[in-house]
Parts: C-alpha cells; structure tokens; sequence
C-alpha cells in the first residue's frame, strides 16, 4: 500500500524525547491570530521572552507598528509565586492610553501553570475599559504553533460572532490564511480574493489578516467557507459549518499550486459557486500565460527531469508541491517530509499519492535531526525547503536547494503567491534561480590583470 | 531648553544614586523589554562550538532561539548549522514533570550528534513544576560521552543579564585545574560570538590584531567561537581580558576569586586613551610593557591624521549619544568618553534606569574610572508601547538637540536631530575598537560633518515614525 511508511515513521518521531523542532508553540500560533486582527493589542501575560514570540508573529502577519501595538506583562518570580493577576489587570487598565478598539490578552506557560485566571482578569476588567478584553489560554505546551491557530479562532469565532445574520449571497469567509510557510504568503490569500471575485462571490471576513472587527459581524451571514490551510483552521470551518450553516468549500482537496492542483480547485470552486464559466476561462488563461510567459523567458528547468527529489515543508504548501514537481518538473519525489501531524492533511497526501503512483518515505511532524538522517540515506539529487534543508544540502553535498519554505534567506519587498498561474511563475523563478545559483563557483581559478 | 519632556537631568552618578534608592524604574510594562533570561543564556553557550542545547520545555521557546541566533546568523559566521533540541514538553509533562523525559532526551542527543557538551536550559515550564534540572544533568554525564551542564534559565527566574552570568558561571564547570601555566597566554571573556549574532566580529578582530602585536596568544574566546577543550585549558593562561568589560566582569572576578587568575579590568578600547589601558592592562601584568608601548607609539603614530581630525570635529561641541536600538548602554558610555577625550562635551540621552539597575557592577566601574556624563532622561523613554516610546523619545529628541549651538549626534541614523548625524551603526564602520576604530570613526566623522546640511530622507522618516 502506498504510504504505508507513515505509521511506522510517525510512531518512531513520538518514541523520541530530544527533538530539533520546525515549529513553535501553542502561544505563538495564537499570537499570529490575533495580530490579524487591524488596529488591535496583543498583550502578552508572559516573562519576556514570550514577547518576542509575539514580535516575531508580528512580523509573519505584516502588521504596521503605527498601527497595532504589543505589551507585556513581563512576569517574574514575584508573580510566579504569588500569581499574576494584578499585574494584568494593571496593565490592562495603562493599556487605556493606547485607544485600540481590542485588547487580546494571551497567556503562556508560567501563568496558567500557577493558576492565573486570565478569563476573570479581563471580565472583571472589561467594565472599566472601554475597548474589548478577549483572553486566549494558548501556553505554548499546549501544542505546536498550528495548535494555537485553532486555540485562537475558536476564542475569536465564540466570542465576536455572535448571533445567526442573514445569509449573503455568494459571500466566502476565508480562513487561516497565515498558516502557510510561504514567507509572502498574504500574497496566496490575495489571489484567492481576486479569483473568488471573478466568480462573482463575496470574501466577507478573513481569518485573521487585516481583518477589520467589523467583519466579524458578517461571519454568521456566510454561506461558504474555504481554508487556505491544510495545517490549521479546519476546526474553525466544523464550528462554522456546526452553528451558522457555514459550507466549506474545496474540502478535502489539494490547495491551488501547480498546473493539475489549480485547475482542480478552480473549477471545485466554479461549480459550488455556479461560475463554471468563469472558472473555465481562469484556467484556460492563467495556463496559456504561464506557458507563453516559460516560453518567452526561456525557461531551463527540462535538466530537473526524472531527477529523485525530497519535499520538506508545511502540509500547506509540501502536499500541493509533489504533484507540482511530479507533473509539471519530472521529478521523483522520494522524501516527503511534513513539519505537521497528519490530520487531517494526511489523508490529501495518501490520494495524492496513491493518483500519482509515488512510494516516497513519508513523515509527519518531522523534526530538524529526522530529515537531515534520511537526507543522508536517500541522497536526493534535490530538495524544495527551507534555508535549514539548505545548511544540509551544503553538509550532506545535495546539488539543489530550492529554499521556498520559511525560513529562506532572501527579503522580499513584494509579496509573491504560490497559488495559482502567477504563483507557478515565482515558484519556476525561485527554482530557476537557486538551480543556476548551485553551479557558481565558489573560488576564482585566477585574477583578473585590471 | 526645554523642560517639558525631561524627566532627569543631571549625572550619570546622581542616575546610579536615584536607581539605588529604587527610584525611576517605571511601572508601565512592555516599556522596556529585553530578552528574557533563557534567551541570554542560550546567547552565551551558543557560542561554544559543537554544543548542543537541551531545553527542557515546548517547541516555541527552542525554535525561537534558534531561529533568532543561528539558523541564518551562522552563514554570517561561517559556521555550521548545529542542532538546537528541546524535550517539547506537553501538558502531560507539566502535570506529572518531566525528569525523565529529559534524562532520555540527553542521552538521545549524545548519540545522534556527538557532541562535546551538552547543556540542558530549563524554562518556565520545567522551572515551575520543579523538575531537578541540574540532578538529571549530573547523572547523565555517567552515561554519555559529552559533558552535561545545566543552567536554571526559565524565564521569569531573573533578568536578561542573569542568563549571561549564570551561563557563564555554568561554563567555569568545564574548566580543568591547570596542568601548566601557558605562558604570555590570555584568555578574552565576556564574547557572546559564535553562530549568535549579536556584535560584529570586526571589534573582536582588532583586539586579536593588537594581542597579538604584543606577543600574546590567546587560548579562548568564551564565548565566542570557543572549543570545550580551550574552555577546559582556560585556567592555564595567566590572564584574563575582557572583549565588553560589562559582559566579561562576571567570569573575570569569578575565575580571579576562585582560580586566582589576574584579570585585567579595562572599559571598552575606543579612543586613543581607552585603547592604551586595554593594551597596557594585558602587557603590564604579563611583563610586556616595553613591547606594548612599541605598538601604541607605532599605532599612535599610523593614525595620527585621523586623531587630529576627530579632535578638530569635536573640540567644544556637544556630542549627544543616545541609547536607542544603538549603541546599547555601554558602548554609549563608552562613545560617551572617546568623544570627551577628544574635546567633546558628552551628554548621553535616554539611558534607561533598568539598564543601570542590571548593570550596576559596570556602571560603577565606570563611574570609578572617572566616567560620569551628563544624562537626560525623557518621558518618552516611559511611554507605554514600543511604538509610542520610539516616536515620542525621537520628537524629544530633536527639541533637545536644537537646544545646543554646536552639537552631533552619536549612534543610530533612525534619529532626525537637525545636528550631524554619525552612522555609528554601519557594518563597515567596524572595528569601532582600537587604531583601526580610530580609523573608521574619523571616517564617520567626516561623512557626518560633510553631509550635514543635506537633507535627510523624508521616506526613511515616515517610514519609522508615521
């Protein structure tokens, strides 16, 4: 059976206790949640350090500084053994002077292992303040960092969503967008928008990306919901499905990357919402121009054909890429390695797989010492990750490295999208680039005489 | 000059003195936050080559470590990416602890990297459900090849400046008793340079550069870059220098108490007069002063036109150096000195109270030195809010700066002050240290000087301040 390696690797990764982790935890996950949130304030009860957590979820969502502002309550042992809350509380009343309309307080590992009631805190001081207090129990043992993508949606959706609105027609509500290792991945959710308004339907709240508060008040009145990740936010589409009769869209199937994936989620999308037509013609456009475009250019990847290769990324963005490299590059995927666990993603993987008659070795929630290892043993000719995979490559005498995962080593002014026809060219150009970058020299064999 | 948004004014004595009776360190949270002391500490043994960390504790606290310190910053360094590993303690583990998850995990770490040392870091978790960190470290090092360390460094247990000392201290453990001495042979302590990247190596170079003019060798950089093997050999040397007196204090007066190695007690070498007590503070003790003096009258004599220049640029001038994201206290107080040496009058701005209070010991070092500078302090160093403190202390700023006639600014171009402004924060500005840093200060200098009636660009402005 294909994959059956997944159960047996995937039990082998829990048997370890020393673990070189891809992700972080719980409360940095919720972190970047609630910092999708426009103009808000993530307050972090926590020492710190967990604020720098918060700042570097603060830079993953883009937010403007001017804009929305991080505070800390900075614990120490005094509040470790005495607790707390007062400390909050405080700080929940300074945080006045700021005028935001939210205040997100967020806990970590030592208060809510003292027992801090963060829930109370902010009850008792909502009414003394006037923007909202929403606590979020997210400590970062609570889970990985996709954990607390769903630890924080779930606060969101029960507490800003609050009766059943009237259904507006053809209207989408998008959901986790920012659990996706495109470094520029705001740009994959600015495709989805621009494609679901050329089918005529309505994106009436995102989950979490500059969301305006106000657009929580349209979550009820969607009638369809889709992820854009296949890592977090599926529990967030079973609660809408379950309270508001929320249907979710494009379940189930592969996100939009590369030529067979995009054509699929296309046309899903058209017939649900009665767009064929302008699914159609997406498709038959957006392939003519990526294909003219290779043309054009004078694309040179035809030498990655039939060559063996490893995927280590999120399952947001590795599941899509083996059937883009299968495909559309003739590569051999033989390492698929996922830094998430297998629900639900695993099940997109296997028929992927079992439609692609691929036998890779796969893993779920992979961690940095597991991958360099089967690096070593398989000795792919060439590896789609991070700039982690890429210190391997060098170590291990890899010839590619095409870094498209965070994190890559390379700043982008301009976000670039992996979804979609546009998303197929930055992908060709990534890997363009970084497989004339592997044949630089390193060394000059003379001087120049000038 | 206006004193609406002055909240102290006066000496860096008179500071010393208000944070020592506890006041002016603000309430206000999130006003000032360094990293916490797990952070600090990692800094310091990731700075010892082929070490791998254990922390005790979830992913979030080891991937941001890593992420911060070494996943990109090692190709800077040219050192290989090594493993940052953690116990990924659950919510089963803080229920029922952890102590035996950890023991497995060091052992697991000794055979999948073979590493020299392992170092266990605890963390909020594990610190407070009490798991035994350093007993667990103990009977590991039985039955594994490395060496075992533990570092209580959960990160409410103290400041940041408590992970540093503590990792430091932790690190006096590897040291063997000496088998010899090694002559003419100094350790330099207090780096935090390895794959962390946090100083550039530029200053760290120039001190080798001098050392080695002298005729003095160097066993170990600790902890920047170092071998357990050379920190194993560091009581061999017959003394011990500091690369920041602030972060070397600590291991210095540990090792001079407990070991009996001189350790030689000199600020940062900027400027003529603060490199020569560097250098004559490694020489003297070591009976090298003839040398030494060989190579400050030589060096002395290469920058000579460079001296000259930055005297001439600052004589009566007031020279204002600021503590933003640059200099960092130290070196401010450090810049603060070159600039009076050379005939500027020094007024430091906005050193924050917390940072006297955790650096008291160097604080008062420098204070006994003979260092003791005007300071202002602003409201906008207590406002609540990153943001709302970085736009408030820059309008402060440049309403304190256009007070004085004939002033520069000293430190980070994200300041506006209508004065020149010295790009102290440019990498090819380094080394600042030593005859070289004589150098590339002048240069600042000059471009600061040449270009100050150009105007400063308005996108750069918007774009920090709104």
């Amino acid at each position: 059976m294909i994959g059956v390696t997944t159960t047996t690797d995937h039990m082998a990764a829990t048997a370890e206790t020393c673990h070189d982790p891809y992700l972080r935890c719980a409360f940095y996950g919720a972190a970047e949640t609630a910092i999708g949130i426009s103009g808000c304030c993530v307050l972090a009860h926590s020492p710190q350090g967990c604020y720098l957590l918060v700042e570097s979820a603060f830079g993953w969502q883009a937010e403007d500084y001017t804009e929305t502002e991080i505070l800390c309550t900075k614990l120490c042992e005094d509040e470790i053994v005495y607790g707390g809350e007062t400390l909050l509380a405080r700080t929940i009343l300074e945080a006045k002077s700021l005028k935001v309309p939210i205040v997100f307080v967020l806990s970590a590992c030592g208060p809510e292992i003292v027992g801090d009631n963060i829930v109370a805190v902010c009850e008792e001081m909502q009414s003394k303040v006037d923007f909202k207090v929403i606590p979020i129990e997210c400590a970062g043992f609570r889970g990985s960092q996709y954990d607390g993508v769903d630890i924080a949606l779930d606060v969101l959706l029960k507490n800003l969503v609050n009766d059943q609105r009237q259904k507006i027609t053809n209207s989408v509500c998008l959901i986790a967008p920012h659990a996706n290792t495109n470094p520029t991945w705001m740009a994959d959710l600015a495709w989805v928008k621009s494609t679901l308004l050329k089918m005529g339907a309505k994106v009436v709240t995102t989950l979490t990306h500059r969301t305006a508060l106000s657009e929580f008040e349209n979550v009820s009145a969607a009638e369809k919901s889709i992820v854009l990740s296949h890592d977090a936010g599926q529990k967030a589409a079973d609660y809408l499905s379950r309270e508001f009769g929320v249907e979710q869209l494009c379940r189930g199937t592969s996100l939009p990357i590369g030529f067979t994936n995009t054509r699929r989620w296309l046309t899903e999308l058209g017939k649900t919402l009665d767009a064929g037509d302008a699914a159609d013609r997406l498709i038959t456009e957006g392939e003519k121009m990526v294909v003219e475009q290779s043309r054009r250019k004078g694309i040179e990847l035809y030498e990655l054909s039939r060559l063996s290769t490893a995927i280590v990324a999120d399952a947001t963005i590795g599941i899509p890429l083996v059937r883009f490299v299968t495909e559309d590059l003739e590569m051999i995927p033989e390492l698929v390695y996922l830094t998430s666990s297998p629900k639900p993603a695993g099940e997109i993987l296997e028929n992927e797989l079992r439609e692609l008659a691929l036998n890779p070795r796969i893993v779920y929630h992979t961690d940095v010492y597991k991958t360099r290892k089967s690096l070593a043993e398989v000795k792919p000719d060439a590896i789609f990750g991070s700039n982690i995979e890429k210190h391997a490559a060098e170590g291990l005498d890899i010839q590619y490295i095409f870094q498209l995962i965070n994190p890559i080593q390379r700043f982008r002014m301009n976000d670039i999208e992996y979804f979609g026809y546009t998303g197929i060219l930055n992908l060709l150009e990534i890997i363009q680039n970084e497989f004339g970058d592997s044949y630089r020299s390193k060394r000059k064999r003379y001087e120049a005489r000038w | 000059m206006d004193k609406e948004c002055i909240v102290f004014h006066g000496s860096l004595q008179q500071l010393l003195e208000k944070v020592e009776k506890g006041e002016m360190i603000p309430k206000l949270q999130a006003s000032h936050a360094p990293p916490c002391k797990f952070w600090t500490a990692f800094m310091v043994i990731n700075g010892i080559r082929h070490v791998v960390p254990v922390i005790h504790g979830p992913t979030g606290c080891t991937y941001s470590v890593a992420s911060a310190y070494k996943m990109g910053s090692c190709e800077y360094r040219g050192v290989p990416l090594e493993p940052t590993t953690c116990t990924a303690l659950d919510e089963t583990n803080v229920i029922y602890g952890g102590e035996g998850e950890l023991f497995k995990a060091i052992k697991e770490a000794d055979r999948k990297y073979r590493p020299d040392l392992i170092v266990v870091l605890s963390c909020c978790c594990s610190g407070i459900v009490g798991d035994d960190v350093e007993t667990v470290a103990h009977e590991a090092e039985g039955v594994v090849n490395a060496r075992v360390l533990a570092i209580r460094s959960e990160g409410f247990g103290g400041d940041f400046r408590s992970g540093y000392e503590d990792a430091f201290r932790a690190i006096m453990d590897l040291m063997d008793p000496p088998k010899k001495k090694m002559e003419d042979t100094i350790n330099i302590l207090g780096a935090r340079i390895g794959p962390t990247y946090t100083e550039w190596i530029g200053d760290l170079e120039e001190i080798e550069r001098l050392v080695d003019a002298i005729g003095v060798k160097i066993n170990a950089v600790i902890a920047g870059g170092c071998t357990v093997e050379q920190i194993r050999r560091a009581r061999e040397v017959e003394l011990n220098a500091s690369w920041c007196y602030d972060w070397g204090q600590k291991i210095g007066q540990l090792m001079e108490e407990r070991y009996g190695i001189p350790y030689s007690r000199t600020g940062q070498p900027y400027g003529l007069r603060a490199t020569e007590e560097w250098i004559m503070g490694v020489a003297k003790p070591l009976g090298l002063e003839e040398q030494a003096e060989k190579v400050i009258q030589e060096e002395t004599k290469q920058v000579k036109d460079e001296v000259n220049y930055i005297r001439q640029v600052f004589n009566g001038k007031t020279a204002i150096v600021e503590i933003t994201e640059f200099p960092g206290p130290i070196r401010a107080l450090s810049i603060a000195r070159m600039a009076e040496e050379f005939g500027a009058h020094p007024v430091v701005l906005n050193v924050h109270p917390y940072t006297i209070k955790e650096r008291m010991p160097s604080i008062k070092f420098l204070l006994e030195q003979g260092q003791n500078p005007e300071v202002i302090l602003t409201k906008g160093l207590f406002s609540l809010g990153t943001f709302c403190s970085s736009s408030e202390s820059e309008e402060e700023l440049e309403t304190i700066a256009a007070e004085y006639d004939n002033a520069i600014y000293l430190g980070n171009p994200q300041r506006y002050p209508d004065i020149p402004v010295a790009n102290f924060t440019s990498p090819t500005a380094y080394p600042h240290y030593g005859y070289r840093g004589i150098r590339n200060i002048a240069k600042l200098l000059k471009s600061a000087m040449q270009n100050a009636s150009r105007p400063r660009s308005r996108f750069f402005k918007h774009v920090l301040y709104g």
